[in-house]
C-alpha cells in the first residue's frame, strides 16, 4: 500500500493534468458535435500549440502561457483556411474520406513543424512564482502547472460564454439539434460549420500551449499522436459531441491515469507506465458498459 | 382572379442525386390567399416546398417571389426576404425551450431589431405556448409542437408562409384548430399561405385555390370549391 501522502499528491496532480486533458478534448468534441467529423489530426494541433508556447517564451521572451492567446489566433486562421480549402467539400463524402483528409492534414502540420523547428525534442523551464511555491502532501506542483490548469478553466469559460451567451452560440446549438430546422429559421449553416470548426481548432491549439506545462519529455513534432488517442478515449468516455462531457471525462482520465500509475508502481515486477495505458481503456470500457453513449452522451 | 401574386413557380424541375422528382411544376400564389397542394405519398410535395425554400437546389425553372427571381438563393437569404417554411416533421430544436425556439425563428432579425413585439403576437395566437415558454420543445405534445413550429415560422415576419402537412399525426380536433389558425392568419394577419396537405376535406374548406400533384406533375387545378365538388376525381388521383 503506497503511503497516504503520495496518494493524495497523485490525486491532486491527476486533477491538474485532468483539467488540461479536458480542455484538450473539448475542441475535438465540438467539431464532432456540429460537423459530425472526427478530426484524426487532432494531436497535431495540440503539438502546434505546445510549440507556440515554446516560441513565445524562448524567442519573444514572454510568458509561455501567452501561447494560449497565440494559439487562439493561429487556430482561428488555420481553422478557417482548412475548413474552406478542404472540409466543406467533404459534407456528403463517405466517412473514410473525412478521416483520411484530417489524418493527412495532421501529418502535413507535423512535417511542416519538423521542417521549421527540427526533429529534436525541445524543452524549457518557466516558474515565475517559484518564491510562492508550496508543498501539499509532499507534492510540489510548479507554478507553471497551476497557472496552466487555471488557464484551461479560463478557456472552458470562454467556450461556455461563446456557446451559451452569444447569437453565434445559439446558432451553433440550433445546428447541432436540427440542421434542417436551423436552415428554415434562416441560419447560414455553412457559416456555422466554418465558425464551429475554427472554434474547435482554436481551443485545441490553445490547449497545446497549456499542455506544455506538463510535458516531461519535451516538445517534438510527433508528440501529438498520443493525444489524438487519449482525445478519442476521453471524447467517447464523455459522450461524443458533448462539451461538458469531454471536460469531465478529461478530469477523470487524468485522475485515473495518475492514481493507477501510483498503485501499479507499488507492485513488484510491473511496468506502471505501460499498464496505465491499458487501465485507461479499462475505465473507458467500464463507463461504456454502464452508459453506452458515454457520461453525457444522448 | 388577378390579385397580385406573391409567389410564382415556373416549370420547376428538381430531385435528389440522379433521381428526378419534379417534372415541370407550375404554381401561383396570390396575395392574401390560401393555396393548397394535394397529392399522394411520394408525389413530390415536400420536394416542391424544399426546392422553393432552397434546401434542395432547383434543377430547372424559375421561382419568382414578390416580383424578384429568387431561384438560386440560399435558404437563409430567402428567409430574410420573407419566405418561411414549417417543415414536414416540424424540425424543432428539442433541447431548447419554447421561447428559445421562437427567438431562433427571428434569427435573421436578431441583433438588429427587438423581436418581442412579434413574440407577443405569437403568444396571443397560441396562448398555450406562453404558458409553456420555459418548457423544452421536445417534451411537448404533438399538437403543441405543431403550434410551436408555426409560431417559430411566424417570428421571421414572413410575407409567405409555407406549411408541409401540419395536420400529420394529429387528432381531428387539433387539426380543425390548426386550420382555423391558418384562416385567421390569412384574414387577420393578412398573410399569404401555401399549404401542402393530405387531409382533403379540411384543407379544401379553408383554401382559395387547389393544385393536385402526382408523380412530380400538376394534374389538376382550380378554385378550391370547384375542386371540392369533384371529390371523387381528387380521391382517385390521391389513390384513396
Ligand atoms: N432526401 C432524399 N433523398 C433521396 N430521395 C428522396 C429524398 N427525399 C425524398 N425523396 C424521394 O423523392 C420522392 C418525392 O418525395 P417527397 O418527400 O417530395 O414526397 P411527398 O409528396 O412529400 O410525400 P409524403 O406525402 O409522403 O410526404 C419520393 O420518391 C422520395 O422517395
Ligand atoms: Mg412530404
Amino acid at each position: 500500500m503506497p503511503d497516504l501522502n503520495l496518494l493524495v499528491a497523485s490525486i491532486i496532480s491527476g486533477l491538474l493534468i485532468g483539467a488540461v486533458y479536458g480542455i484538450a478534448t473539448v475542441g475535438l468534441n465540438l467539431i464532432f458535435g456540429v460537423l459530425r467529423i472526427v478530426n484524426v489530426g487532432h494531436g497535431a494541433f495540440i503539438m502546434l500549440g505546445a510549440y507556440l508556447a515554446f516560441i513565445v517564451y524562448t524567442s519573444l521572451g514572454l510568458p509561455p502561457l501567452l501561447g494560449v492567446v497565440a494559439g487562439l489566433a493561429v487556430g482561428a486562421v488555420l481553422g478557417l483556411i482548412i475548413y474552406y480549402l478542404v472540409i466543406r467539400y467533404l459534407h456528403d463524402a463517405p466517412e473514410l474520406a473525412t478521416l483520411l483528409a484530417t489524418f493527412a492534414i495532421g501529418i502535413l502540420i507535423q512535417e511542416l513543424v519538423k521542417a521549421v523547428m527540427g526533429p529534436d525534442s525541445r524543452g524549457f523551464v518557466w516558474n515565475p512564482l517559484a518564491a510562492y511555491e508550496f508543498e501539499i502532501f509532499g507534492y510540489k506542483p510548479s507554478s507553471f502547472q497551476i497557472l496552466a490548469a487555471l488557464s484551461s478553466l479560463a478557456l472552458l469559460a470562454f467556450l461556455y460564454v461563446v456557446i451559451y451567451r452569444t447569437r453565434l452560440g445559439l446558432a451553433i446549438r440550433a445546428v447541432v439539434q436540427d440542421r434542417e430546422g436551423a436552415m428554415v429559421v434562416g441560419i447560414d449553416v455553412e457559416r456555422i460549420y466554418a465558425a464551429s470548426f475554427a472554434l474547435g481548432i482554436m481551443v485545441t491549439v490553445a490547449s497545446g500551449a497549456i499542455l506544455a506545462a506538463y510535458l516531461q519529455t519535451g516538445i517534438h513534432p510527433y508528440m501529438g499522436e498520443i493525444y489524438t488517442l487519449k482525445g478519442f478515449v476521453i471524447a467517447v468516455m464523455g459522450g461524443l459531441g458533448s462539451i461538458p462531457g469531454a471536460f469531465i471525462a478529461g478530469v477523470l482520465f487524468g485522475l485515473f491515469e495518475n492514481v493507477s500509475y501510483l498503485l501499479l508502481a507499488g507492485i513488484e515486477g510491473v511496468q506502471p507506465l505501460v499498464l496505465t495505458r491499458s487501465i485507461a481503456f479499462l475505465l473507458l470500457l467500464l463507463i461504456l458498459l454502464v452508459k453506452p453513449t458515454g457520461l453525457m452522451g444522448r | 382572379m388577378t390579385a397580385p401574386e406573391v409567389l410564382r413557380v415556373e416549370d420547376l424541375e428538381s430531385g435528389y442525386g440522379e433521381m428526378q422528382v419534379l417534372w415541370g411544376v407550375n404554381l401561383r400564389v396570390p396575395e392574401r390567399s390560401i393555396v393548397v397542394v394535394l397529392g399522394p405519398n411520394g408525389a413530390g410535395k415536400t420536394t416542391t416546398l424544399r426546392s422553393i425554400m432552397g434546401i434542395v437546389r432547383p434543377w430547372k425553372g424559375k421561382i419568382v417571389f414578390k416580383g424578384q427571381d429568387v431561384t438560386m438563393l440560399k435558404p437563409h437569404e430567402k428567409v430574410a426576404r420573407g419566405l418561411s417554411l414549417v417543415p414536414e416533421g416540424r424540425h424543432l430544436f428539442p433541447e431548447l425551450t419554447v421561447e428559445e425556439n421562437l427567438l431562433l425563428g427571428a434569427y435573421t432579425r436578431l441583433g438588429k431589431e427587438n423581436p418581442s413585439d412579434t413574440l407577443e403576437l405569437v403568444y396571443n395566437l397560441f396562448p398555450r405556448l406562453k404558458e409553456r415558454r420555459q418548457q423544452k420543445a421536445g417534451t411537448m405534445s404533438g399538437g403543441e409542437q405543431q403550434m410551436l413550429a408555426i409560431g417559430r415560422a411566424l417570428m421571421s415576419k414572413p410575407s409567405l408562409l409555407m406549411l408541409d402537412e401540419p395536420s400529420q399525426g394529429l387528432a381531428p380536433k387539433i387539426v380543425r384548430d390548426i386550420m382555423e389558425t391558418l384562416e385567421r392568419l390569412r384574414d387577420e394577419w393578412r398573410l399569404t399561405i401555401l399549404l401542402v396537405e393530405q387531409n382533403i376535406a379540411q384543407s379544401l374548406k379553408i383554401a382559395d385555390y387547389a393544385y393536385i400533384l402526382e408523380q412530380g406533375r400538376i394534374v389538376l387545378e382550380g378554385p378550391a370549391e370547384e375542386v371540392a365538388k369533384r371529390e371523387d376525381l381528387v380521391r382517385a388521383y390521391l389513390g384513396i
